[in-house]
């Protein structure tokens, strides 16, 4: 009788260990409940570099974590076909001009894919659908971009250069006009008038950031006053050393606001008078819009060879580089 | 009976007795819930229990939690100051220690001090016919010694866990103060900033779970010793290794279902 | 000194415990090979045997602390493993049972392992009656004086009687001694003995006495059964049962009063 209990013992503990060992490696094997069991479409870009993406990376659509990356596969001669599984539910706002790129999850975190852009005047995407993929910077290629703006600036200056001498020789329209001796005057007193009503501003900014800070001590006696003792109503009727200054506070900053308004006037009557020479320079189409080219060419490249130096010197990469510069030019 | 002689084995005498003891086991844990919602319920006796619990592992876990807070931000810094990130220092340190080090030590510490005192407790009761003498003046031992025990462990090891997470954390702040001078409020700020309910429901969750274990497994092990005062080590040192290895399985299958509430 | 004749309180009509057919086997060990016994109303009844000869199992088996291969136990008209819970809790209550190595609870102090089991029994009763019968019943086994110390601090024999006590506390009509003077010194022994007929007259109980101290059955019990290789060989009177011839009875005896 012991004996069979004891069998009876044996076969419940080796059933109960072998239902406890499913169970453990059903929780561990069933990834994500909520995944498993949404309905899902699969959507496909080629990438001629994926950067270390990987199987289960994450897929986003305006920063909302819309499905996993299923299938990474070679296509072709050297790119790679990336299966994306996208969740049903987000189908119809994923329009078929959408592109995607690739990028990480924070500074350093893992490779996700982002679904981006797309218009309403395509249809959302469907099953097997194909998106464009657009090519990201790497390091190498922000350093190449580089040198490529480097030499587009030395090449703009070059040019810059050898007009202004012309310019000065009195050759082509502009030069005739800085060398027409009335013109000049002409200009000159404009751009005295222009100066001075530029100072005017200055000095009339300076005024006003005087008065601003006028008006900021006198609030920050009136709110003490206030936080002093004694309801705001009872304060306000007062104290009428603070109120007044408030309101003499207030009524200069109208007038700022007035000259401002004025000065911008005189500036537009002056430029729709095509005699005065600003007028000039702003009417005559060929000459103006040649200087204006260059002059946004400049300004652009200059601009862009200062984001690319930004950039660079934030890339955590590059860092440390900078710092030892900036260290031995201490 | 004569005729046979031989106990016949399932498979083989060690792995029988292997067998046996899972269903010992699983018998012992179906007792527990069948047990726990009848009279009596000896609340003083539970009420005692936590009580000598918490006296118990208080003074190491205070010390551990707080070492180990100092220990791994000190440790950890090396490695953010790489990527310019040392203000993320606190927030990581609160994800580590709520999340995962809170638990667990404050787990393999209650295994160790309290898994062990219950296993020698009730193995020493069971070898000296302690446990026999309640039963037969009609006072269910199961009741009387494992219920309460695991239900103070159940309760003690969550709060004691949360202590230890409190403890760690001041431990972190400190480090933290020294090196980056940071102050409380934005310390306090940053380190929950990368913690949700979730993950503080789980952390309790999984405390829970753990100070069920350790009750379980060092009342089962004392209550089914054998062999005299042999049997009483045995059953302690037993009762701890098998808690451990529980919480480590039981950490991994509750961060496993943890991340799929994290997605609803 | 012999207790045999007198026997003033017995009531030879109520069978209290009635065993019948008691089989028991560890593995390949076979202890109890059929035991049959009854036991009236009043009666003290010893069971003698050699060490390991299977006294402890089968008074374990009365209380249901083991169970019988086969065999049936009955106790107070109640067979005592069909019962289950809340039953055999309410058998238990009214059947003693005092351990051989008196199984003290020893983070309790000695009036906590009195005042335990009737706490949990008797849930009812108030703080003072609990203390006033744990005084009681300290009296009755004259230790009155340790009920602060703790079972740690008594010797063997004071462990005994407190054992004892804490299962009178709860007022048995049955009382189970397992070897209640085993490696105790003869004066000592004297005195348990005289406890257990104490209880006897005082408390009315019916009794199983397991030992192998001749001394002691003689002086305590009404009746003796010899449980010689997984049976009882003889059951009757201390005489009856020592004027034999058969070896192993007779060796039992010279050997115990030898030594
Ligand atoms: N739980 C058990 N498992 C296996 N064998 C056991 C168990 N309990 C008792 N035995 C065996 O049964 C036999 C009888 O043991 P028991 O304790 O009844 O002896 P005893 O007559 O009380 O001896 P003693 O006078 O020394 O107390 C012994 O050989 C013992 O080895
Ligand atoms: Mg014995």
């Amino acid at each position: 009788m012991i004996e069979k209990s004891n069998k009876r013992a044996v076969i419940v503990g080796l059933f109960v260990l072998v239902g406890l060992s499913f169970l453990v490696a059903g929780i561990l094997m069933v990834g994500n409940l909520h995944d498993t069991f949404q309905p899902k479409i699969k959507i496909v870009s080629l990438f001629p570099d994926v950067s270390g993406l990987k199987k289960g990376s994450n897929i986003w659509f305006s920063g909302v974590k819309v499905g996993v990356v299923s299938g990474l596969k070679f296509y072709g001669s050297s790119q790679v076909a990336v299966d994306l599984n996208i969740e049903n539910k987000v189908q119809q706002y994923i329009r078929q001009d959408a592109k995607v790129k690739l990028s990480t999850d924070g500074l350093i975190g893992n490779k996700i894919l982002i679904i981006y852009g797309g218009t309403g005047a395509y249809p959302e995407v469907v099953a097997g659908d194909t998106l464009e993929v657009e090519k990201t910077f790497t390091n190498e290629d922000m350093i190449n971009m580089l040198q490529a703006n480097n030499e587009n600036l030395l090449e703009i200056t070059t040019n810059f250069k050898t007009m202004s001498t012309k310019l000065a020789a009195g050759e082509g329209t502009i030069g005739k006009l800085l060398n027409d001796n009335e013109l000049y005057d002409n200009l000159s007193a404009t751009t005295h008038a222009l100066h001075k009503t530029v100072d005017a501003t200055a000095s009339s900014l300076n005024k006003a950031s005087a008065q601003a800070q006028q008006l900021l001590a006198s609030l920050n006696t009136f709110s003490a006053g206030l936080n002093k003792k004694g309801t705001l109503a009872h304060d306000l009727v007062s104290d009428t050393l603070v109120f007044n200054s408030v309101k003499s506070t207030a009524r200069q900053l109208q007038q700022i606001a007035d000259t401002a308004r004025v000065m911008v006037a005189t500036l537009q009557t002056a430029s729709r008078n095509p005699k005065s020479a600003l007028g000039v320079l702003l009417y005559d189409e060929s000459t103006g819009a040649n200087m204006k080219a260059t002059l946004k060419n400049l300004e652009s490249s200059s601009l862009k060879l200062d984001e690319d130096l930004e950039a660079v010197q934030h890339n955590f990469l590059l860092r440390r580089y900078f710092k030892k510069k900036a260290k031995a030019q201490e | 009976m004569k005729d046979n002689q031989e106990p016949s084995a399932v498979f083989s005498n060690s792995l029988d007795a292997y067998f046996i003891g899972v269903f010992r086991g699983f018998h012992f844990f179906l007792r527990f819930f069948k047990s726990v919602f009848t009279r009596p319920f000896h609340t003083r006796e539970i009420i005692h229990q936590g009580y000598e619990i918490g006296l118990k592992s208080l003074s190491l876990i205070s010390l551990t939690g707080f070492v180990i807070g100092i220990v791994f931000t000190k440790q950890s810094r090396p490695s953010l100051e790489d990527f310019g990130a040392v203000s993320w220092l606190p927030s990581l340190m609160g994800i580590a220690i709520i999340k995962a080090l809170g638990p667990l030590v404050t787990a393999i510490i209650c295994a160790g001090k309290v898994g062990s005192s219950i296993g020698a407790e009730l193995g020493s009761m069971q070898v000296t016919e302690q446990i026999d003498a309640m039963e037969v003046s009609a006072v269910n031992p199961y009741k009387y010694l494992v219920v309460t025990r695991v239900i103070a462990t159940t309760l003690s090891v969550p709060i004691l866990s949360m202590y230890c997470s409190f403890v760690g954390l001041t431990g972190a702040y400190f480090n933290v103060h020294a090196s980056e001078n940071t102050g409380l409020r934005v310390f306090i700020q940053n380190a929950f900033s990368g913690i949700s309910f979730l993950d503080i429901y789980t952390s309790i969750a999984k405390t829970v779970v753990y100070g069920f274990t350790i009750g379980m497994v060092g009342a089962f092990k004392g209550y089914h010793a054998t062999q005299g005062t042999r049997g009483v080590g045995k059953a302690a040192n037993e009762a701890v290794v098998l808690a451990m290895f529980l919480i480590f399985l039981e950490e991994i299958l509750i961060v496993q279902v943890s991340n799929w509430f994290r997605n609803f | 000194m012999n207790k045999s004749q007198q026997a003033p309180i017995i009531d030879s009509e109520a069978t209290v415990i009635r065993i019948e057919g008691l089989r028991k086997s560890f593995g390949t060990l076979d202890v109890l090979k059929g035991v049959d016994l009854t036991v009236l109303k009043g009666e003290n009844v010893a069971v003698l045997g050699k060490s390991g000869s299977g006294k402890s199992v089968l008074i374990k088996i009365m209380v249901a602390l083991l169970q019988p291969d086969a065999g049936t136990v009955i106790i107070l008209d109640q067979n005592v493993h069909d019962l289950r819970g809340k039953a055999l809790d309410a058998l238990r209550l009214r059947v003693g049972f005092s351990f051989q190595s008196s199984a003290l609870y020893d983070s309790m102090s000695i009036y906590q392992n009195l005042a335990f089991p009737l706490s949990i029994n008797k849930p009812k009763m108030t703080r003072k009656e609990v203390d006033f019968t744990v005084e009681e019943t300290l009296d009755a086994v004259g230790l009155k004086s340790k009920m602060l110390q703790m079972p740690a601090d008594l010797s063997g024999g004071q462990r005994k009687r407190i054992g004892i006590a804490r299962t009178l506390i709860l007022k048995p009509e049955i009382m189970l001694y397992d070897e209640p003077t085993a490696g105790l010194d003869p004066v000592t022994c004297a005195e348990i003995n005289a406890l257990i007929n104490q209880v006897q007259e005082q408390y009315k109980t019916s009794s199983v006495i397991i030992t192998h101290d001749l001394t002691c059955a003689k002086s305590t019990c009404n009746r003796v059964a010899m449980l010689i290789e997984g049976t009882f060989l003889k059951i009757g009177t201390f005489d009856a049962v020592f004027q034999t011839e058969d070896a192993q009875i007779h060796d039992f005896y010279e050997y115990n009063f030898i030594q």
